[in-house]
């Protein structure tokens, strides 16, 4: 019984020993650690991130929003070096400007077994301005060895108390203590929304706070007998502040994976997003705690609901163009060419207009507000039941929560009775209900102009189709020539065209040529390129060389050619992440070749069907020969737009037989 | 009088057709063939230099370019970069539509005005101001024009009028003007080629050209800055940042350099040399201490960049960064030349054009050139060569970044170019041993080992420092000709001492025996197939240049499968011609086993563009002949 108290004390002073948090207390252990105990293959690590974002209040500014931040950073390797510069964001908005307080950074080796620390000094600091809204503060660590051990802290100060940056959980490399406070005075309520994983759940407390207020009574003499005083007296204000406190331990990396669309989506995050404000003596203010306050924030903004108001700029040009029209798709058909012909994108995502919608028309450029929403309102003046649609870009990740920044784009939306027809004018090649590839994130929503409001698939369900015919011939000496006819819709056609039009036609050739391992094209023609509404024809004649395998007096051919697949794009063992394809896509080829005179066909690969589960996708391919043409038909169909992770072994099989069947022979022996 | 009579003619006729007034702002006056391949044609660029004295100068631009599509906005140039010590005076935009018609102008103050820092520097002070423009259409022609005053004239602007693929120019003048009576030099490359004109006197620095036709980039050719017609420019007393210099040739600015920039910064604290001292004491030769210090360099410090005014030029100060254990590069070459300067070992400070395009300082003209520096110990026989900001590289190994180029090596005495070190075609091995089963049911399993140098060890050695996951990724890249690759074991040793790279990896796939009926198809070669082949051009246009040789050699054992026999063989090949050689050697060894032994050599050098063909066909032969199988049949 003894010697287990006895160990249990010895635990507790191990830990409270090899924990010590305080800045400055940097130990013999922290830095002779040669690897991280758990995930060896990390370069650094967070010893401890501690972040307290909290208010204080001064009678010139009132609420300050302030953010301490110290971290302590182990660093194993070289390529851990990076973690040994910071790079601090600043916004700043006119004279109005977040600021850093007390900076103080340290770095620690072990010299001859002592920890030894060196400061950053003043001059290892520096200031560079990266755009009109940021400024950044960047300093990298002296001293930097293998094994050493950095800390910095500092202190945030920020007027815009609205935005508070996003509580990271989770970093690209491990972190083995964090530490992270929220103090909200009652006044502000604050919403929280967590993503990814690890599902912390804060503790909560709350303790008192006061503001002592100086007021001033200026008394009159009276006539000018006596003099003028000022009185000075102090008032005081109790409130309480509303703590939510995570205390976190060994949280695993974030690694990243090919084909996530954005792997910010799945780091573990809180964000606090105000919802409502009561300053005594004050009505209750509210920002957002629903789907419908963010949505009726944004709608009424002026620079959101309001240009939407806005008519006259248009108006003439609009009725000029309409005069005569009366089917409501044509209208909408050409109110949208219009946009797209005379706005020119300039390439800035946003929900808000940053010129306004009047100036942008008039100049011919604007951002996606402001080309969005006056298409919208073009589209609500002809009478239609068009409304804005807002949209979370790939980049920008997934709303999961009711925030206003969750989305950062708006598009277009035609309530029919029973159907939405989605329209983005920014981008030249898109059209009705096919969206540039940027916004196919997930669900849209809907802002009708009472305020009510839906989400909207903004995956499209219909499938990019690629067909392709090929008719060939094959010589004796493995030359093959003929045709090729493809046939391209929706995201595939939409891809094309941003590739091909405007392009330097020699080139576009080269290079197609050389996608297909150095083949020679002639006769290349392409039809529908400019008229949307039709799928894109491709023609052109083709030669290519040694498109058989000689071995003993029999010849080998792949007869896909140089359309078959021959490597698996997915080569990770397992996966945490969807993979996301945007759109549904469906490939068909359906090859005819001629054999060489005085060739037959010995055999062919067999016909196979697979499936995904849960009709996910499917290949099927069709062989079939007669003694001088073989005939071929292939399809390959991915039905949705994302595949969860948990069919990622069956994606990876499905694709290694794929490549496995595209890549057998058929077998020809002289006759 | 006949002579001034000459002149003014020549003047005349030069300069109007400069000032013609034909309509450079509508597309409709651009000549039919400077459309080919264009997605920028410049109408007019006129660049005036105003030489004021040694600490002033003064530029003006105006520059007109119609731009076909988005590619093109790359070449518009509308920005200025600026710093403390160079003013903008006037910047202005105008853009047309396609007809010539104003519709936009864009003042100074609406030019977009920030850092100039790049994501991986630290610290910098430079600036820059540019245009921001949505095109509204396309084609559309913007006008910039603006004047910048500076006090550093160790940058006279040179004519380079091509200066980017797919762009042509209408017409590109350059004036120097020098009242001062400071001596300029220049030096002219490519310019017969491109019938580049120059004013009747060779002191009145003028230039023209008119109808460069477009250039389309191409694989393996030379650098565009090697073909392209371009004018250097320097004057012989000139100020960088407030420091004077009188500079007419190498060896001049060797000394201006060493003298002004570099000597007196090698200061170190006592301590730091007493540990130094200790450390090489039980050395004997030179370049062992050397390597011991290059080494302590390596671990105590670390890249980072800075550029602050003259620190943009002067390196730190070797006690500060023995403070810091940071720096660029001109702060780490400088604190490693200082510590072998401690123990007495001579080095020098040496300035290069980095980056694998072997990009050469000219070396008969004398003005500021490079964008990195390295050092050089001499020696007897060879220089070595030290890249000094990399904690990873072997002592003495510069790899493609800074390999055989021309180099200006600083001195005392005076600057002087020399050429660093060459990694020829028989350096750069790869050579590799492997067993290779093939099993009955198609499967492969795999053991080899690996060892690269030279140019081939530049290529692998990150591989040390990456992670599990990554080194699968990479070696299921490595073999991606061969489908469902899982890696088993892999072992890889950087051998630093004589620069080699080991790896010994251990791999297997399914199915990679191709079953047809009764037999099996086995491709030979399982762990080095060459599937690059160089891309077709219907037209090639530009001199093909292969910037390194390399020799692959790989001998594999392999083992058939039980139950099958061979039924054919590929035959043995041998090919050899300039680009290099190929062969191939098929050994039975018993009844189940063969030996596959195969030899690639790529030569370097400079070939005609007419050669193109038979070097892409040598490729294509190449990966054809890796790709050979042998017919197995069921016993």
């Amino acid at each position: 019984m003894k010697n287990i108290i006895c160990s249990i004390v010895l635990l507790i002073s191990i830990n409270s020993f090899s924990q010590n948090f305080k800045f400055g207390k940097v130990n013999e252990e922290e830095l002779k650690e040669k690897l991280h105990p758990i995930d060896s293959s990390a370069n650094a690590a967070y010893l401890y991130k501690y972040r307290r974002t909290y208010f204080t209040y001064n009678e010139n500014d009132g609420f300050v929003l302030v953010t301490d931040i110290h971290d302590r950073i182990k660093i194993y390797n070289q390529e851990g070096f990076d973690y040994a510069t910071k790079t601090i964001n600043r916004f700043v908005d006119g004279g109005t400007k977040e600021t850093i307080v007390g900076l103080k950074a340290y770095t620690y080796n072990l010299v001859n077994g002592k920890v030894d620390d060196i400061k950053l000094k003043s001059s290892g600091v520096f200031e560079n301005e990266i755009s009109k809204y940021t400024k950044q503060t960047k300093f990298t660590m002296p001293d930097v060895k293998e094994g050493c051990v950095i800390e910095y802290k500092y202190e945030l100060r920020s007027p815009f108390v609205y935005n508070i940056d996003e509580f990271e959980l989770q970093a690209e490399i491990p972190i083995k203590k964090l530490v992270a406070l929220f103090e909200a005075p009652e006044y502000y309520n604050y919403k929280s929304n967590i993503k990814g994983y690890l599902k912390a759940i804060p503790t909560k407390e709350s303790r008192s706070a006061s503001i002592s207020f100086t007021n001033k009574t200026r008394t009159d003499g009276g006539g000018g007998l006596y003099p003028t005083t000022t009185q000075f007296s102090q008032s005081k204000v109790d409130y309480q502040v509303n703590i939510s406190k995570y205390d976190l331990n060994n949280i695993p990396a974030l690694n990243d994976e090919p084909y996530v669309n954005n792997i910010n989506n799945y780091r573990s995050a809180v964000k606090y997003e105000l919802s409502y404000r009561k300053l005594p003596n004050t009505t209750l203010k509210y920002y957002t705690t629903s789907w419908e306050d963010v949505i009726t924030t944004i709608y009424r903004s002026e620079n959101f609901g309001g240009q939407l108001n806005k008519l006259n700029y248009f108006k003439d040009d609009i009725d000029a163009m309409l005069s005569g029209v009366t089917d409501p798709v044509q209208k909408a058909s050409m109110i949208y060419n219009h946009v797209k012909q005379n706005v020119k994108w300039n390439g800035y995502y946003g929900k808000y207009t940053e010129v306004g919608v009047k100036k942008a028309y008039k100049d011919h450029v604007g951002n996606v507000a402001e080309i969005n929403l006056m298409l919208t309102a073009m589209l609500r003046y002809a009478g239609l039941n068009a409304n804005p649609v807002l949209v979370s870009t790939r980049n920008n990740g997934v709303p999961l929560f009711p925030t206003r920044e969750g989305y950062n784009y708006v598009i277009s939306a035609i309530e029919l009775p029973d159907a939405v027809i989605l329209l983005d004018a920014t981008s030249k090649y898109s059209s009705f209900n096919l969206l540039p590839y940027r916004t196919l994130n997930w669900k849209g929503r809907i802002i009708r102009e009472n305020e009510s409001t839906t989400t909207v698939n903004l995956y499209p369900r219909i499938k990019a189709k690629t067909t392709t015919f090929m008719n060939a011939t094959l010589s004796e000496d493995g030359e093959i020539t003929g045709k090729i006819r493809n046939m391209k819709t929706n995201h595939d056609a939409m891809s094309f065209r941003e590739a091909y039009i405007n392009r330097n036609l020699d080139e576009y050739i080269e290079d197609l040529e050389n996608r297909y391992g150095g083949i020679e094209i002639s006769e290349f023609q392409v039809t529908n390129d400019l008229d949307l509404s039709k799928p894109v024809m491709v023609n052109y004649n083709f030669e290519a060389e040694e498109q058989f395998e000689s071995i003993g007096d029999k010849l080998f051919i792949s007869p896909m050619f140089f359309f078959t697949i021959d490597e698996n794009p997915f080569k990770l063992e397992s996966r945490e992440f969807p993979v996301d394809f945007g759109y549904p896509s469906s490939s068909k080829y359906s090859i005819n070749i001629a054999i060489p005179e005085g060739y037959k066909v010995e055999s062919i690969p067999e016909k196979v069907a697979i499936q995904l589960p849960d009709n996910l996708g499917a290949f099927k391919y069709n062989i079939i020969a007669n003694e001088t043409t073989i005939q071929l038909v292939v399809d390959v169909d991915i039905n949705t737009s994302v595949i969860a992770p948990n069919y990622y072994k069956s994606l990876k099989e499905y694709f290694k037989l794929l490549v496995e069947k595209e890549k057998e022979k058929v077998v020809l022996t002289k006759a | 009088m006949k002579r001034i009579g000459l002149i003014f003619i020549f003047f005349l006729s030069f300069y109007l057709r400069g000032s013609t007034q034909e309509n450079l702002y509508t597309v409709l006056s651009i000549p039919e063939e400077l459309k080919q391949q264009a997605n920028a044609v410049v109408r007019l660029n006129e660049m005036n230099v105003d030489l004021k004295s040694s600490s002033k100068m003064e530029v003006s631009v105006k520059r007109i370019i119609t731009v076909f599509n988005k590619q093109g906005e790359r070449n518009i140039d509308a920005y200025v970069n600026y710093d403390k010590g160079l003013g903008v005076n006037s910047l202005e935009a105008k853009i047309y539509d396609a007809f010539g018609k104003e519709i936009k102008k864009i003042k100074k103050k609406d030019f977009v005005d920030q850092s100039a820092v790049d994501g991986g520097t630290l610290y910098s002070d430079a600036r820059v101001k540019y245009l921001d423009y949505t095109a509204i259409s396309y084609p559309y022609t913007v006008e910039v024009t603006y004047e910048t005053v500076t006090k550093n004239t160790a940058f006279i602007p040179w004519f380079y009028p091509l200066d980017a693929y797919y762009l042509s120019i209408q017409k590109s003048i350059y004036r120097l003007n020098n009242p001062t009576g400071i001596n300029i030099r220049f030096k002219e490359l490519n310019c017969e080629d491109f019938n580049i004109k120059r004013g009747e006197n060779i002191t009145d620095y003028q230039y023209a050209v008119e109808h460069l036709k477009a250039i389309k980039p191409e694989d393996h050719s030379p650098l565009l800055s090697e073909m392209a017609p371009k004018v250097m420019f320097a004057a012989s007393t000139f100020t960088l940042e407030g420091v004077e210099g009188y500079v007419e040739n190498w060896n001049d600015f060797g000394k201006w350099m060493y003298r002004d920039l570099i000597d007196g910064n090698q200061s170190l604290p006592e301590s730091t040399i007493t540990e130094i001292s200790a450390l090489v004491q039980n050395e004997t030769q030179v370049l062992e201490k050397a390597k011991k210090i290059y080494e302590y360099v390596q671990n105590k410090t670390r890249y980072i960049s800075v550029q602050v005014g003259i620190g943009g030029w002067k390196p730190y100060e070797a006690s500060e960064v023995d403070k810091l254990s940071y720096g660029d590069c001109k702060a780490l070459t400088n604190y490693t030349m200082a510590l072998l300067d401690a123990v007495g070992i001579e080095s020098n400070y040496t300035v290069v054009f980095s980056g694998s395009n072997k990009k050469d300082i000219q070396p008969d003209f004398a003005s500021i050139q490079g964008n990195h520096v390295i050092l050089s110990i001499p020696g007897e026989e060879e220089t070595t060569w030290l890249e000094c900001t990399s904690q990873k590289t072997p002592f003495g190994f510069i790899g493609d970044f800074t390999d055989d180029r021309d180099v200006l090596v600083i001195t005392p005495e005076g600057g002087q170019i020399k050429h660093t070190k060459q990694y020829t075609t028989q350096e750069n091995t790869q050579t590799t041993k492997s067993t290779s089963h093939i099993l009955s049911d198609g499967g492969l399993e795999v053991s080899l080992e690996m060892v690269s140098k030279g140019i081939q060890y530049n290529r692998k050695y990150f591989l040390e420092a990456e992670t599990s996951r990554d080194i699968d990724k990479h070696y299921k890249n490595r073999w991606d000709y061969i489908n469902n690759v899982t890696i088993e074991e892999y072992n890889i040793e950087n051998d630093k001492s004589t620069i080699a790279f080991n790896e010994s990896v251990k791999f297997k796939a399914t199915n990679y025996g191709n079953i047809v009926g009764d037999r099996m198809l086995v491709a030979l070669n399982t762990i080095n197939r060459n599937t690059y082949v160089p891309d077709r051009y219907r037209n090639r246009k530009l001199p093909l240049k292969i910037n390194r040789g390399y020799k692959d050699v790989d001998e594999i054992e392999i083992q058939l499968p039980e139950g099958y026999n061979i039924e054919a063989l590929p035959n043995n090949e041998v090919l050899t011609n300039k680009f290099g050689s190929y062969t191939l050697q098929i050994e039975k060894k018993d009844e189940k086993t063969l030996v596959y032994r195969r030899e690639l050599i790529v030569n370097n050098g400079e070939f005609p563009k007419e050669d193109y063909k038979k070097f892409r066909d040598f490729y294509k032969t190449v990966a054809k002949l890796d790709n050979a199988k042998m017919a197995l049949i069921k016993e």
